[in-house]
Protein backbone atom coordinates (compact mmCIF):
# COMPACT_ATOMS: atom_id res chain seq x y z
CA UNK A 1 0.00 0.00 0.00
CA UNK A 2 1.67 3.08 -0.80
CA UNK A 3 1.97 6.53 1.33
CA UNK A 4 -1.02 7.90 -0.09
CA UNK A 5 -3.39 4.90 0.08
CA UNK A 6 -2.92 4.61 3.47
CA UNK A 7 -3.16 8.54 3.86
CA UNK A 8 -6.65 7.94 2.07
CA UNK A 9 -7.65 5.69 4.83
CA UNK A 10 -6.17 7.33 7.38
CA UNK A 11 -8.83 10.35 6.38
CA UNK A 12 -11.59 7.79 5.89
CA UNK A 13 -11.74 7.15 9.75
CA UNK A 14 -11.50 11.15 10.52
CA UNK A 15 -8.22 10.70 11.78
CA UNK A 16 -5.90 13.93 10.49
CA UNK A 17 -2.24 13.59 8.89
CA UNK A 18 1.02 15.04 10.41
CA UNK A 19 1.81 18.46 9.58
CA UNK A 20 4.66 17.15 7.28
CA UNK A 21 2.27 14.89 5.20
CA UNK A 22 0.30 17.64 4.88
CA UNK A 23 2.85 19.54 3.42
CA UNK A 24 4.06 17.12 1.15
CA UNK A 25 0.37 16.49 -0.08
CA UNK A 26 -0.55 20.05 -0.53
CA UNK A 27 2.85 20.49 -2.71
CA UNK A 28 1.19 17.60 -4.94
CA UNK A 29 -1.74 18.88 -5.28
CA UNK A 30 -0.47 22.20 -6.35
CA UNK A 31 0.75 20.26 -9.73
CA UNK A 32 -1.82 18.90 -10.52
CA UNK A 33 -4.36 21.76 -9.83
CA UNK A 34 -2.04 24.62 -11.25
CA UNK A 35 -2.90 22.39 -15.02
CA UNK A 36 -6.43 23.08 -14.72
CA UNK A 37 -8.55 25.62 -16.21
CA UNK A 38 -10.57 28.22 -14.71
CA UNK A 39 -13.29 26.39 -16.69
CA UNK A 40 -12.25 22.94 -15.67
CA UNK A 41 -13.43 20.27 -18.13
CA UNK A 42 -15.80 17.51 -17.00
CA UNK A 43 -17.08 14.17 -18.48
CA UNK A 44 -20.15 12.22 -17.77
CA UNK A 45 -21.26 10.58 -16.11
CA UNK A 46 -20.46 12.59 -13.06
CA UNK A 47 -21.66 13.17 -9.32
CA UNK A 48 -22.21 16.98 -8.46
CA UNK A 49 -21.72 17.98 -4.74
CA UNK A 50 -22.43 21.44 -3.11
CA UNK A 51 -21.12 23.12 -0.06
CA UNK A 52 -19.83 20.47 2.73
CA UNK A 53 -18.49 22.49 5.39
CA UNK A 54 -16.44 19.99 7.01
CA UNK A 55 -19.60 17.95 7.99
CA UNK A 56 -17.11 15.17 7.75
CA UNK A 57 -19.60 12.01 9.10
CA UNK A 58 -22.04 13.70 6.37
CA UNK A 59 -19.43 13.53 3.77
CA UNK A 60 -19.22 9.68 4.37
CA UNK A 61 -22.96 9.22 4.05
CA UNK A 62 -22.98 11.09 0.61
CA UNK A 63 -19.76 8.43 -0.94
CA UNK A 64 -22.29 5.80 0.56
CA UNK A 65 -25.29 6.92 -1.37
CA UNK A 66 -23.33 8.52 -4.66
CA UNK A 67 -20.31 5.54 -4.35
CA UNK A 68 -16.97 5.73 -3.67
CA UNK A 69 -14.15 7.86 -5.47
CA UNK A 70 -12.94 6.60 -8.14
CA UNK A 71 -15.73 3.89 -8.93
CA UNK A 72 -17.73 7.22 -9.02
CA UNK A 73 -16.51 10.54 -11.17
CA UNK A 74 -17.30 13.64 -8.69
CA UNK A 75 -17.50 17.35 -9.37
CA UNK A 76 -17.64 19.41 -5.94
CA UNK A 77 -19.14 23.18 -6.41
CA UNK A 78 -16.43 24.08 -2.80
CA UNK A 79 -17.05 25.20 0.31
CA UNK A 80 -15.16 22.20 1.92
CA UNK A 81 -14.55 23.80 5.50
CA UNK A 82 -15.97 26.09 8.20
CA UNK A 83 -19.00 26.02 9.89
CA UNK A 84 -18.36 22.11 10.93
CA UNK A 85 -16.37 20.34 13.27
CA UNK A 86 -14.24 18.53 10.63
CA UNK A 87 -12.92 21.28 7.77
CA UNK A 88 -9.31 19.85 8.32
CA UNK A 89 -10.36 15.93 7.83
CA UNK A 90 -12.86 16.99 5.23
CA UNK A 91 -10.20 19.22 2.46
CA UNK A 92 -7.71 16.85 3.52
CA UNK A 93 -9.69 14.02 2.21
CA UNK A 94 -10.55 15.13 -1.26
CA UNK A 95 -7.60 16.65 -1.69
CA UNK A 96 -6.15 13.24 -0.89
CA UNK A 97 -8.82 11.83 -3.27
CA UNK A 98 -7.66 14.40 -5.92
CA UNK A 99 -3.72 14.03 -5.98
CA UNK A 100 -4.54 9.92 -5.64
CA UNK A 101 -7.21 10.25 -8.71
CA UNK A 102 -6.91 13.62 -10.34
CA UNK A 103 -9.36 12.43 -13.58
CA UNK A 104 -11.57 10.98 -11.19
CA UNK A 105 -12.56 13.75 -8.58
CA UNK A 106 -12.98 17.74 -9.66
CA UNK A 107 -13.09 20.10 -6.54
CA UNK A 108 -13.70 24.19 -7.63
CA UNK A 109 -13.89 27.08 -5.09
CA UNK A 110 -16.05 28.43 -3.05
CA UNK A 111 -16.09 31.81 -1.12
CA UNK A 112 -15.02 30.09 1.66
CA UNK A 113 -11.47 28.63 0.30
CA UNK A 114 -9.94 31.55 1.33
CA UNK A 115 -7.92 33.56 3.84
CA UNK A 116 -10.18 35.90 5.29
CA UNK A 117 -13.14 33.71 5.89
CA UNK A 118 -11.95 30.82 7.32
CA UNK A 119 -10.13 33.43 10.08
CA UNK A 120 -13.62 34.11 10.88
CA UNK A 121 -16.06 30.82 10.48
CA UNK A 122 -13.97 28.29 11.90
CA UNK A 123 -11.27 26.71 9.66
CA UNK A 124 -8.32 28.84 11.07
CA UNK A 125 -9.34 27.98 14.74
CA UNK A 126 -9.48 24.20 13.97
CA UNK A 127 -6.19 24.16 12.25
CA UNK A 128 -5.24 25.92 15.16
CA UNK A 129 -6.64 23.68 17.90
CA UNK A 130 -5.64 20.47 16.59
CA UNK A 131 -1.94 21.14 15.47
CA UNK A 132 -0.86 23.59 17.69
CA UNK A 133 0.49 25.75 15.27
CA UNK A 134 -1.30 27.30 12.11
CA UNK A 135 0.78 25.74 9.36
CA UNK A 136 -1.50 23.44 8.11
CA UNK A 137 -4.20 26.28 7.65
CA UNK A 138 -1.30 28.72 5.36
CA UNK A 139 -0.82 24.96 3.24
CA UNK A 140 -4.46 24.63 3.01
CA UNK A 141 -4.92 27.90 1.86
CA UNK A 142 -2.10 28.72 -0.34
CA UNK A 143 -3.79 25.39 -2.22
CA UNK A 144 -6.96 26.96 -1.92
CA UNK A 145 -5.83 30.12 -5.14
CA UNK A 146 -5.04 26.82 -6.98
CA UNK A 147 -8.70 25.42 -7.27
CA UNK A 148 -10.64 26.31 -10.38
CA UNK A 149 -13.00 28.26 -10.29
CA UNK A 150 -15.69 26.64 -12.37
CA UNK A 151 -16.59 23.26 -14.27
CA UNK A 152 -17.86 22.58 -17.51
CA UNK A 153 -19.83 19.87 -17.98
CA UNK A 154 -20.08 17.94 -21.71
CA UNK A 155 -20.34 21.30 -22.49
CA UNK A 156 -23.25 21.58 -21.49
CA UNK A 157 -23.98 22.24 -18.06
CA UNK A 158 -21.89 25.28 -16.27
CA UNK A 159 -20.98 24.40 -12.81
CA UNK A 160 -19.72 27.32 -10.48
CA UNK A 161 -19.84 27.95 -6.71
CA UNK A 162 -22.28 31.31 -6.13
CA UNK A 163 -23.15 32.87 -9.79
CA UNK A 164 -22.86 34.74 -12.66
CA UNK A 165 -20.64 38.09 -12.88
CA UNK A 166 -21.89 41.00 -15.16
CA UNK A 167 -18.04 41.25 -15.82
CA UNK A 168 -18.92 37.82 -17.57
CA UNK A 169 -20.84 36.99 -20.57
CA UNK A 170 -18.59 34.18 -22.12
CA UNK A 171 -16.67 31.40 -20.57
CA UNK A 172 -13.77 32.38 -22.65
CA UNK A 173 -14.01 35.53 -20.08
CA UNK A 174 -13.61 33.08 -17.14
CA UNK A 175 -10.49 31.77 -18.74
CA UNK A 176 -8.48 34.70 -18.95
CA UNK A 177 -8.35 35.17 -15.00
CA UNK A 178 -5.39 35.54 -13.06
CA UNK A 179 -6.83 32.87 -9.94
CA UNK A 180 -4.37 32.32 -8.70
CA UNK A 181 -4.64 34.51 -5.61
CA UNK A 182 -6.89 35.43 -2.46
CA UNK A 183 -10.66 35.71 -3.50
CA UNK A 184 -10.98 39.50 -4.44
CA UNK A 185 -13.75 41.39 -2.63
CA UNK A 186 -15.04 43.09 -5.98
CA UNK A 187 -14.46 41.67 -9.50
CA UNK A 188 -15.62 38.65 -11.81
CA UNK A 189 -13.57 35.86 -9.87
CA UNK A 190 -15.38 37.51 -6.21
CA UNK A 191 -18.64 37.64 -8.22
CA UNK A 192 -18.77 33.39 -9.38
CA UNK A 193 -17.97 32.79 -6.06
CA UNK A 194 -20.22 34.98 -4.24
CA UNK A 195 -23.44 36.21 -6.67
CA UNK A 196 -26.81 34.83 -5.76
CA UNK A 197 -29.68 34.04 -8.28
CA UNK A 198 -32.46 36.07 -6.80
CA UNK A 199 -36.61 35.50 -7.91
CA UNK A 200 -37.06 39.32 -7.25
CA UNK A 201 -34.87 40.71 -9.88
CA UNK A 202 -34.93 39.79 -13.45
CA UNK A 203 -31.86 41.97 -14.64
CA UNK A 204 -28.79 42.53 -12.04
CA UNK A 205 -29.89 43.47 -8.39
CA UNK A 206 -27.57 44.91 -5.90
CA UNK A 207 -27.84 43.38 -2.30
CA UNK A 208 -28.34 45.48 0.74
CA UNK A 209 -25.14 45.15 2.36
CA UNK A 210 -23.53 47.29 -0.84
CA UNK A 211 -21.71 44.44 -2.36
CA UNK A 212 -22.80 41.75 -3.65
CA UNK A 213 -25.13 40.93 -7.07
CA UNK A 214 -28.34 38.84 -7.41
CA UNK A 215 -28.80 37.94 -10.83
CA UNK A 216 -32.47 37.13 -12.16
CA UNK A 217 -33.90 34.77 -14.32
CA UNK A 218 -33.34 37.01 -17.93
CA UNK A 219 -29.65 37.63 -17.38
CA UNK A 220 -29.25 33.56 -17.05
CA UNK A 221 -31.43 32.92 -19.93
CA UNK A 222 -28.86 35.02 -21.93
CA UNK A 223 -25.58 33.54 -19.83
CA UNK A 224 -26.98 30.22 -21.04
CA UNK A 225 -28.19 30.68 -24.78
CA UNK A 226 -24.97 32.96 -25.59
CA UNK A 227 -22.87 30.08 -23.89
CA UNK A 228 -24.71 27.33 -25.84
CA UNK A 229 -25.55 25.84 -22.68
CA UNK A 230 -28.35 23.20 -21.03
CA UNK A 231 -28.36 24.91 -17.33
CA UNK A 232 -26.23 26.15 -14.56
CA UNK A 233 -25.43 24.38 -11.83
CA UNK A 234 -24.60 26.30 -8.44
CA UNK A 235 -24.41 25.63 -4.49
CA UNK A 236 -23.73 28.40 -1.72
CA UNK A 237 -27.17 28.49 -0.60
CA UNK A 238 -29.21 26.24 1.83
CA UNK A 239 -32.35 24.69 0.85
CA UNK A 240 -34.48 22.72 2.80
CA UNK A 241 -35.10 19.79 0.04
CA UNK A 242 -31.21 19.76 -0.77
CA UNK A 243 -31.67 21.28 -4.48
CA UNK A 244 -34.09 23.67 -5.99
CA UNK A 245 -34.51 25.04 -9.45
CA UNK A 246 -35.38 28.28 -10.60
CA UNK A 247 -36.19 30.51 -13.64
CA UNK A 248 -37.63 27.16 -15.44
CA UNK A 249 -34.95 25.01 -14.64
CA UNK A 250 -32.32 27.19 -15.90
CA UNK A 251 -30.07 26.97 -12.88
CA UNK A 252 -29.98 24.27 -10.33
CA UNK A 253 -28.83 24.92 -6.44
CA UNK A 254 -27.17 21.75 -4.90
CA UNK A 255 -27.21 21.62 -0.97
CA UNK A 256 -25.14 19.05 0.49
CA UNK A 257 -24.69 19.32 4.23
CA UNK A 258 -27.54 17.87 5.48
CA UNK A 259 -29.03 19.01 8.85
CA UNK A 260 -26.88 21.87 8.58
CA UNK A 261 -24.87 23.34 11.90
CA UNK A 262 -25.81 20.14 13.54
CA UNK A 263 -29.26 22.03 13.80
CA UNK A 264 -31.16 23.10 10.41
CA UNK A 265 -33.10 19.39 10.01
CA UNK A 266 -32.34 19.96 5.93
CA UNK A 267 -31.79 17.00 3.85
CA UNK A 268 -28.80 17.03 1.25
CA UNK A 269 -28.97 16.27 -1.80
CA UNK A 270 -25.99 15.36 -5.11
CA UNK A 271 -26.95 15.28 -8.81
CA UNK A 272 -25.98 12.22 -10.63
CA UNK A 273 -25.29 12.78 -14.16
CA UNK A 274 -25.40 9.80 -16.49
CA UNK A 275 -23.30 9.45 -19.60
CA UNK A 276 -26.20 11.09 -21.20
CA UNK A 277 -26.87 13.84 -19.30
CA UNK A 278 -30.07 12.15 -17.91
CA UNK A 279 -30.48 13.82 -13.93
CA UNK A 280 -30.69 11.75 -10.92
CA UNK A 281 -30.98 13.66 -7.85
CA UNK A 282 -30.26 11.89 -4.84
CA UNK A 283 -31.29 13.17 -1.48
CA UNK A 284 -30.03 12.00 1.71
CA UNK A 285 -29.97 12.63 5.28
CA UNK A 286 -27.50 12.83 8.41
CA UNK A 287 -25.09 10.26 9.33
CA UNK A 288 -26.93 8.65 12.32
CA UNK A 289 -25.98 9.93 16.12
CA UNK A 290 -23.29 6.96 16.79
CA UNK A 291 -22.07 6.71 13.80
CA UNK A 292 -20.45 9.99 14.75
CA UNK A 293 -17.25 10.30 16.63
CA UNK A 294 -18.01 13.07 19.06
CA UNK A 295 -20.61 12.89 21.39
CA UNK A 296 -24.13 14.91 20.73
CA UNK A 297 -24.23 18.55 21.36
CA UNK A 298 -26.84 18.25 24.36
CA UNK A 299 -27.52 22.13 25.53
CA UNK A 300 -25.71 21.53 29.03
CA UNK A 301 -27.35 23.33 31.33
CA UNK A 302 -26.06 26.46 32.43
CA UNK A 303 -26.75 29.15 34.98
CA UNK A 304 -26.58 31.97 32.59
CA UNK A 305 -28.07 35.51 33.92
CA UNK B 1 -31.37 15.93 23.57
CA UNK B 2 -33.31 15.17 26.99
CA UNK B 3 -31.11 16.48 29.90
CA UNK B 4 -30.90 14.98 33.24
CA UNK B 5 -32.94 16.08 35.70
CA UNK B 6 -32.40 14.57 39.55
CA UNK B 7 -35.89 12.98 39.92
CA UNK B 8 -35.48 13.92 43.78
CA UNK B 9 -34.64 17.66 42.69
CA UNK B 10 -37.67 17.60 40.82
CA UNK B 11 -40.34 15.52 43.22
CA UNK B 12 -38.88 18.22 46.12
CA UNK B 13 -40.01 21.04 44.10
CA UNK B 14 -43.34 19.63 43.26
CA UNK B 15 -42.65 19.47 39.74
CA UNK B 16 -43.49 16.74 37.26
CA UNK B 17 -41.92 16.92 33.89
CA UNK B 18 -44.22 16.85 30.69
CA UNK B 19 -45.54 13.53 29.15
CA UNK B 20 -45.53 11.73 26.14
CA UNK B 21 -42.38 12.63 24.93
CA UNK B 22 -42.53 17.07 25.32
CA UNK B 23 -40.02 18.95 26.68
CA UNK B 24 -40.36 21.12 29.78
CA UNK B 25 -42.14 20.35 33.38
CA UNK B 26 -45.38 22.12 35.15
CA UNK B 27 -44.25 23.62 38.28
CA UNK B 28 -45.93 25.70 41.05
CA UNK B 29 -49.11 26.37 38.49
CA UNK B 30 -46.81 26.87 35.18
CA UNK B 31 -46.19 24.97 32.33
CA UNK B 32 -42.86 25.43 30.83
CA UNK B 33 -42.69 24.08 27.08
CA UNK B 34 -40.06 24.09 24.35
CA UNK B 35 -39.65 22.79 21.19
CA UNK B 36 -36.57 22.68 18.87
CA UNK B 37 -38.10 21.68 15.49
CA UNK B 38 -36.20 21.90 11.69
CA UNK B 39 -36.22 25.04 9.38
CA UNK B 40 -39.02 26.04 7.10
CA UNK B 41 -39.36 23.84 4.38
CA UNK B 42 -39.08 25.87 0.97
CA UNK B 43 -43.39 25.89 0.67
CA UNK B 44 -43.59 27.03 4.20
CA UNK B 45 -41.19 29.60 3.69
CA UNK B 46 -42.92 30.92 0.87
CA UNK B 47 -46.07 31.08 2.67
CA UNK B 48 -44.65 33.79 5.43
CA UNK B 49 -43.08 35.66 2.76
CA UNK B 50 -46.54 36.77 1.56
CA UNK B 51 -47.86 36.43 5.51
CA UNK B 52 -44.82 39.04 6.60
CA UNK B 53 -45.51 40.82 3.23
CA UNK B 54 -41.65 40.74 2.32
CA UNK B 55 -39.63 38.97 -0.48
CA UNK B 56 -37.00 38.41 2.06
CA UNK B 57 -36.36 35.68 5.81
CA UNK B 58 -33.60 35.14 7.51
CA UNK B 59 -32.11 31.86 5.46
CA UNK B 60 -33.00 29.62 8.83
CA UNK B 61 -36.26 30.41 10.30
CA UNK B 62 -36.95 27.25 13.03
CA UNK B 63 -40.68 28.40 12.37
CA UNK B 64 -42.27 25.96 14.41
CA UNK B 65 -40.02 25.46 17.60
CA UNK B 66 -41.24 27.78 20.71
CA UNK B 67 -40.44 28.35 24.50
CA UNK B 68 -44.13 28.77 26.05
CA UNK B 69 -44.93 29.52 29.66
CA UNK B 70 -48.25 29.27 30.60
CA UNK B 71 -49.71 30.37 33.55
CA UNK B 72 -52.57 27.24 33.43
CA UNK B 73 -55.09 29.11 36.32
CA UNK B 74 -55.29 32.57 34.48
CA UNK B 75 -54.92 30.94 30.94
CA UNK B 76 -51.77 33.55 30.51
CA UNK B 77 -49.25 32.59 28.22
CA UNK B 78 -45.98 34.37 27.54
CA UNK B 79 -44.23 32.84 24.15
CA UNK B 80 -41.60 32.79 21.97
CA UNK B 81 -41.62 32.36 18.19
CA UNK B 82 -40.03 33.59 15.38
CA UNK B 83 -42.74 34.66 13.37
CA UNK B 84 -44.09 37.52 15.66
CA UNK B 85 -40.00 38.33 15.78
CA UNK B 86 -39.99 38.75 12.56
CA UNK B 87 -43.01 40.83 12.20
CA UNK B 88 -41.05 42.82 14.37
CA UNK B 89 -38.29 43.42 12.21
CA UNK B 90 -41.00 44.09 9.35
CA UNK B 91 -42.29 46.73 11.36
CA UNK B 92 -38.90 48.23 12.51
CA UNK B 93 -38.16 48.43 9.28
CA UNK B 94 -34.43 49.62 9.68
CA UNK B 95 -32.29 50.99 6.91
CA UNK B 96 -29.41 48.74 5.91
CA UNK B 97 -25.84 48.75 6.96
CA UNK B 98 -23.34 48.62 4.36
CA UNK B 99 -20.28 45.93 5.00
CA UNK B 100 -16.70 47.28 4.19
CA UNK B 101 -16.83 45.97 0.80
CA UNK B 102 -19.64 48.68 -0.34
CA UNK B 103 -17.28 51.39 -0.56
CA UNK B 104 -14.82 49.51 -2.88
CA UNK B 105 -18.17 48.12 -5.02
CA UNK B 106 -19.28 52.15 -5.61
CA UNK B 107 -16.47 52.19 -7.90
CA UNK B 108 -17.64 49.20 -9.82
CA UNK B 109 -18.34 49.77 -13.00
CA UNK B 110 -22.74 48.85 -12.76
CA UNK B 111 -24.47 46.51 -15.15
CA UNK B 112 -27.05 48.30 -16.83
CA UNK B 113 -30.35 47.79 -15.53
CA UNK B 114 -29.63 46.95 -11.95
CA UNK B 115 -32.02 47.03 -8.87
CA UNK B 116 -30.90 47.84 -5.39
CA UNK B 117 -31.99 45.86 -2.44
CA UNK B 118 -32.65 48.19 0.67
CA UNK B 119 -34.13 45.93 3.38
CA UNK B 120 -32.61 45.10 6.52
CA UNK B 121 -31.11 42.28 5.50
CA UNK B 122 -29.73 42.11 9.48
CA UNK B 123 -33.19 41.20 10.60
CA UNK B 124 -33.30 43.51 13.22
CA UNK B 125 -35.99 42.89 15.81
CA UNK B 126 -37.29 44.75 18.98
CA UNK B 127 -39.16 41.50 19.60
CA UNK B 128 -39.35 41.13 23.56
CA UNK B 129 -41.40 38.09 23.36
CA UNK B 130 -45.38 37.58 22.91
CA UNK B 131 -48.26 37.08 25.57
CA UNK B 132 -51.61 35.90 25.13
CA UNK B 133 -54.78 34.83 27.35
CA UNK B 134 -55.42 31.05 26.52
CA UNK B 135 -59.32 30.59 27.40
CA UNK B 136 -59.84 26.86 27.78
CA UNK B 137 -63.25 26.72 26.06
CA UNK B 138 -65.89 23.59 26.24
CA UNK B 139 -65.10 23.16 21.83
CA UNK B 140 -61.47 23.96 21.90
CA UNK B 141 -59.39 26.92 22.56
CA UNK B 142 -60.00 30.71 22.44
CA UNK B 143 -56.57 32.82 22.42
CA UNK B 144 -57.23 36.50 23.31
CA UNK B 145 -54.46 38.76 22.49
CA UNK B 146 -52.67 40.85 24.55
CA UNK B 147 -54.64 44.44 23.26
CA UNK B 148 -57.81 43.26 23.98
CA UNK B 149 -56.97 41.10 27.43
CA UNK B 150 -55.92 42.73 30.62
CA UNK B 151 -52.49 42.66 29.62
CA UNK B 152 -50.10 45.25 30.65
CA UNK B 153 -46.47 45.12 31.12
CA UNK B 154 -46.07 48.70 32.76
CA UNK B 155 -43.01 50.41 33.69
CA UNK B 156 -41.03 49.72 37.12
CA UNK B 157 -38.15 50.56 39.35
CA UNK B 158 -37.48 46.93 40.33
CA UNK B 159 -34.75 44.93 38.91
CA UNK B 160 -34.00 41.39 38.32
CA UNK B 161 -32.52 39.63 41.52
CA UNK B 162 -29.44 38.95 40.15
CA UNK B 163 -28.28 37.66 42.89
CA UNK B 164 -30.66 35.38 43.72
CA UNK B 165 -30.10 34.05 40.20
CA UNK B 166 -26.47 33.71 40.65
CA UNK B 167 -26.93 31.09 43.59
CA UNK B 168 -26.50 27.61 42.54
CA UNK B 169 -29.87 26.30 43.14
CA UNK B 170 -30.49 23.18 41.01
CA UNK B 171 -31.87 23.85 37.32
CA UNK B 172 -34.90 21.59 37.00
CA UNK B 173 -35.03 22.34 33.76
CA UNK B 174 -32.89 24.07 31.14
CA UNK B 175 -33.54 24.97 27.22
CA UNK B 176 -31.86 26.60 23.98
CA UNK B 177 -34.25 27.21 21.52
CA UNK B 178 -33.44 28.96 17.93
CA UNK B 179 -35.87 30.68 16.37
CA UNK B 180 -33.75 32.23 13.26
CA UNK B 181 -30.65 32.58 11.83
CA UNK B 182 -28.88 34.13 9.03
CA UNK B 183 -25.08 34.34 8.40
CA UNK B 184 -25.25 37.53 6.62
CA UNK B 185 -24.04 36.11 3.41
CA UNK B 186 -20.82 35.15 5.08
CA UNK B 187 -20.89 38.79 5.99
CA UNK B 188 -21.31 38.39 10.17
CA UNK B 189 -23.82 36.53 12.37
CA UNK B 190 -27.54 37.60 12.85
CA UNK B 191 -29.07 35.15 15.20
CA UNK B 192 -32.05 35.11 17.57
CA UNK B 193 -32.16 32.45 20.90
CA UNK B 194 -34.30 32.52 23.92
CA UNK B 195 -32.86 30.54 26.56
CA UNK B 196 -34.51 29.13 29.95
CA UNK B 197 -33.93 27.66 33.55
CA UNK B 198 -36.29 26.81 35.69
CA UNK B 199 -35.29 26.32 39.67
CA UNK B 200 -37.17 25.44 42.34
CA UNK B 201 -37.75 28.94 43.28
CA UNK B 202 -38.14 30.50 40.28
CA UNK B 203 -38.04 30.65 36.25
CA UNK B 204 -35.63 33.06 34.54
CA UNK B 205 -35.03 33.73 31.32
CA UNK B 206 -33.06 34.68 28.37
CA UNK B 207 -34.39 36.22 24.59
CA UNK B 208 -30.98 37.67 22.65
CA UNK B 209 -30.48 39.28 19.27
CA UNK B 210 -27.16 38.82 18.01
CA UNK B 211 -25.48 41.05 15.09
CA UNK B 212 -22.48 41.41 14.15
CA UNK B 213 -21.81 42.93 10.55
CA UNK B 214 -17.92 41.89 9.98
CA UNK B 215 -15.95 44.96 10.32
CA UNK B 216 -19.10 47.46 10.90
CA UNK B 217 -20.62 47.11 14.29
CA UNK B 218 -22.19 44.64 16.53
CA UNK B 219 -26.35 44.73 17.82
CA UNK B 220 -27.22 42.94 20.91
CA UNK B 221 -30.99 42.90 22.25
CA UNK B 222 -31.30 40.79 25.34
CA UNK B 223 -34.48 40.71 27.28
CA UNK B 224 -34.33 39.17 30.85
CA UNK B 225 -37.53 37.87 32.17
CA UNK B 226 -37.63 36.34 36.01
CA UNK B 227 -40.73 35.19 37.59
CA UNK B 228 -40.50 34.17 41.77
CA UNK B 229 -42.70 31.36 42.36
CA UNK B 230 -44.93 32.65 45.39
CA UNK B 231 -48.29 31.32 46.21
CA UNK B 232 -49.17 30.87 42.42
CA UNK B 233 -51.77 33.10 42.35
CA UNK B 234 -50.95 36.14 41.24
CA UNK B 235 -47.61 36.12 39.78
CA UNK B 236 -45.42 38.93 38.65
CA UNK B 237 -42.81 38.47 35.98
CA UNK B 238 -40.09 41.07 35.47
CA UNK B 239 -38.82 41.38 32.46
CA UNK B 240 -35.96 43.92 31.58
CA UNK B 241 -34.67 44.75 27.94
CA UNK B 242 -30.89 46.03 27.31
CA UNK B 243 -30.18 46.80 24.09
CA UNK B 244 -26.59 47.46 23.09
CA UNK B 245 -24.68 48.44 20.20
CA UNK B 246 -21.17 49.26 18.92
CA UNK B 247 -19.36 49.98 15.37
CA UNK B 248 -15.76 48.31 15.38
CA UNK B 249 -14.53 52.00 14.63
CA UNK B 250 -15.52 52.47 17.84
CA UNK B 251 -14.06 49.71 19.81
CA UNK B 252 -10.64 50.15 17.85
CA UNK B 253 -10.48 53.83 19.10
CA UNK B 254 -10.99 52.39 22.54
CA UNK B 255 -7.93 50.49 22.06
CA UNK B 256 -10.42 47.35 21.74
CA UNK B 257 -9.44 44.30 19.25
CA UNK B 258 -11.32 44.59 16.16
CA UNK B 259 -11.28 41.33 14.38
CA UNK B 260 -14.70 39.68 13.90
CA UNK B 261 -12.85 36.77 15.15
CA UNK B 262 -12.71 38.41 18.63
CA UNK B 263 -16.43 37.99 18.77
CA UNK B 264 -17.73 35.23 18.38
CA UNK B 265 -19.63 34.81 21.73
CA UNK B 266 -21.92 37.51 22.68
CA UNK B 267 -22.00 36.33 26.13
CA UNK B 268 -18.29 37.03 26.86
CA UNK B 269 -18.02 40.28 25.01
CA UNK B 270 -21.54 42.14 26.08
CA UNK B 271 -19.66 44.44 28.69
CA UNK B 272 -17.65 45.92 26.02
CA UNK B 273 -20.66 47.16 23.87
CA UNK B 274 -22.22 50.42 25.16
CA UNK B 275 -26.04 50.15 26.58
CA UNK B 276 -28.12 52.29 24.10
CA UNK B 277 -31.47 51.38 26.02
CA UNK B 278 -32.43 50.15 29.19
CA UNK B 279 -35.90 49.55 30.23
CA UNK B 280 -37.63 47.46 33.21
CA UNK B 281 -41.32 46.32 33.38
CA UNK B 282 -43.73 44.22 35.13
CA UNK B 283 -46.53 41.84 34.15
CA UNK B 284 -49.16 41.60 37.37
CA UNK B 285 -50.98 37.82 35.98
CA UNK B 286 -54.24 38.35 36.42
CA UNK B 287 -56.22 36.12 38.60
CA UNK B 288 -57.69 32.54 37.74
CA UNK B 289 -60.72 33.00 34.86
Amino acid sequence: MSDLDRQIEQLKKCEPLKESEVKALCLKAMEILVEESNVQRVDAPVTICGDIHGQFYDMKELFKVGGDCPKTNYLFLGDFVDRGFYSVETFLLLLALKVRYPDRITLIRGNHESRQITQVYGFYDECLRKYGSVNVWRYCTDIFDYLSLSALIENKIFSVHGGLSPAISTLDQIRTIDRKQEVPHDGAMCDLLWSDPEDIVDGWGLSPRGAGFLFGGSVVTSFNHSNNIDYICRAHQLVMEGYKWMFNNQIVTVWSAPNYCYRCGNVAAILELDENLNKQFRVFEAAPQESRGAPAKKPAPDYFL
Amino acid sequence: MEVEVDEKDLKAAGAELLPDGRRGLRIHGWEIESRNRSILTSLNFQQWEEKLQTSHLPEMVFGDSCLVLKHVSSGTKIHFNAFDALAGWKQEGLPPVEVPAAAQWKFRSKPFQQVILDYDYTFTTPYCGSETIEIDAEHGRVEVSERSSSLHWEDCKEQIDVVALASKDPILFYDEVVLYEDELADNGVSLLTVKVRVMPSSWFLLLRFWLRVDGVLMRLRDTRMHCVFGDGLNPIILRESCWREATFQALAAKGLPSDSAAYSDPSIISQRLPVIMHRTQKLKVPGSL
